[in-house]
């Protein structure tokens, strides 16, 4: 072999590997270093816009899968079956139908009311079935005490209205839509950010609740239970870093079709919040118990910008469904006691 | 139980198609537990069955005389005309209309007076006072059609951009 020939082989011998490796290198590189977010007037990295998080992705892992990540073709299936429904529900229905069947869980509407998502979310580069990456399995570590609390849990009663779910109440939205974490529900997943000096506030659509976050300060005393926690944030490097505690009580269970979680007024929520893109926020969290977990637990999602508008979510003001629900044990009561006389 | 056996019929062809989609799609699925589907049942805002009766499904064909295009829940009124009953009318229940709004879909889409049929469910309330109520499990026209439909291709109206494209780096 001459020698430039052989200079070539070797060169391409070594090109391979550190190609490679370069390509490695690009892809462990953390968000913040590949994409630099712009700055507010004041400075701070801009995460303001409108954003959504409607995804297919479940808080923890479903029966239906056993990996934390699927291949195009899997989630394709995966997207199919779950999506199945919708195109049912969308086709026209035989006119000559009666009423439905009786009994059962007949669902609530039409599926053009629902905006859940279509697909499985993509998070750094991974189709993702869970936004749970810690623990491995997808699920929230619970300990044996926090299984006993889920299960003797009050149930919501008819009793009046204090007894009913902060939902049905329009206390704060439903499931942990509002967070924190904040979780994707059957619709109106959207949140806008807004920052001015010293503080950023989240818009929840629903209940367009604000989650307030102070940057610097301390908690108040434990005593000081709030909705949606209380919120101290700092900065690092690019990424808005929440410290949520002081968590409300009556938040400590909370449900969609698709979570379910316990979070006691002891935890605490960590939050990272980076614009890894123009249109892409990553989304981290953490939560610990000492009591309720068994190790501190972590999720990871991605939000997209939303075209928007978000609307005004005003639950309380039309809230026909509460009154119609008391009304409806009342009824049931009246008529229990008449077949009693 | 000709119709037992067709529809046996129907959910094993279904569940051979579901079966073999994921046989190509890989091992990681447990295919014991195959699709959960997540059709959204009772919960949203509130417990469908803290409100209506599962066990007393409605047929309703009717004039729509009032949309209340409101959170949480929109409502359809109609007034039904059943033949050799009094006319009656019925407050239907829908869902959230911000999602239909950000699809294009408003209080005017629906115009007073189009005939419609709700198959849904009644309240457990059912002294009617001052209107009937129920749940718009399907409400389309008399043809058959859906009174909304949304724009994406799953039927779920969207507003934004899900996390489908590029990735979190």
């Amino acid at each position: 072999m001459s020698q430039p020939a052989a200079q070539q082989q070797l060169s391409a011998q070594w090109l391979r590997p550190c190609l490679a490796l370069l390509m490695t290198m690009a892809i462990m590189l953390p968000a913040a270093a590949q994409y630099k977010a712009a700055r507010t007037a004041f400075g701070d990295p801009d995460l303001q816009g409108l954003w959504s998080n409607a995804s297919l992705t479940t808080l923890e892992r479903q029966n239906y899968v056993t990996s934390l990540v699927v291949s195009a073709e899997q989630a394709i299936a995966i997207e199919r079956s779950n999506n199945a429904w919708f195109e049912t529900d969308r086709r026209p229905t035989d006119p000559g139908v009666g009423a439905p069947a009786a009994g059962g869980d007949v669902r609530g509407y039409n599926s053009f009311w629902l905006d859940r998502g279509s697909k499985l979310a993509r998070v750094r580069g991974e189709i993702r079935t869970s936004w749970v990456i810690a623990p491995a399995t997808g699920r929230i570590p619970y300990s044996a005490q926090a299984r006993l609390q889920l299960r003797e849990r009050a149930r919501p009663s008819s009793e009046g209205p204090e007894t009913r779910s902060l939902g049905d109440r329009c206390i704060v939205g439903y499931g942990s839509t509002s967070g924190p974490p904040m979780l994707n529900v059957l619709y109106n997943n959207n949140y806008q950010i807004v920052q001015a000096p010293g503080i950023v506030a989240i818009v929840v659509e629903m209940n367009h609740d604000a989650r307030l976050i102070r940057i610097g300060g301390v908690h108040p005393p434990a005593h000081v239970q709030l909705w949606m926690g209380d919120s101290i944030g700092h900065w690092d490097g690019d990424t808005l870093v929440v410290e949520t505690t002081n968590l409300h009580p009556g938040q400590s269970f909370t449900a969609d079709v698709r979570h379910f979680l316990y979070l006691p007024p002891t935890a605490k929520v960590i939050e990272r919040f980076t614009r890894v893109a123009p249109d892409q926020l990553l989304y981290e969290f953490s939560v610990a118990d000492e009591a309720a977990y068994t190790q501190t637990w972590r999720g990871e999602m991605v939000m997209s910008a939303a075209k928007g508008p978000m609307y005004e979510y005003a639950c309380h003001e039309g809230n026909h469904s509460l009154p119609n629900i008391l009304r409806g044990a009342r009824y049931e009561e009246g008529k229990r006691e008449s077949a009693t006389r | 139980m000709r119709h037992k056996q067709s529809l046996r019929a129907a959910i094993n062809s279904r569940q051979r198609r579901l079966v073999s989609a994921f046989a190509v799609a890989g091992t990681t699925l447990a295919l014991l537990a195959l699709v959960p589907a997540l059709a959204p049942s009772a919960r949203a805002h509130h417990a469908f069955a803290a409100e209506f009766d599962s066990n007393a499904p409605v047929l309703l064909r009717g004039k729509v005389t009032r949309i209340e295009w409101i959170n949480p829940h929109g409502w359809v009124h109609m007034l039904v005309e059943d033949a050799g009953k009094p006319p009656q009318t019925w407050a239907v229940e829908g869902g959230t209309p911000n999602t239909l709004l950000r699809a294009g879909i408003n209080r005017d889409t629906l115009k007073i007076g189009t005939e419609i049929v709700v198959r849904g469910y009644q309240s457990k309330d059912r002294s009617c006072t001052p209107t009937c109520k129920a749940n718009g499990r399907d409400m389309t026209f008399p043809d058959g059609q859906k009174v909304f439909m949304g724009s994406s291709g799953t039927g779920a109206p969207r507003d934004g951009s899900e996390p489908i494209e590029g990735s979190a780096r």
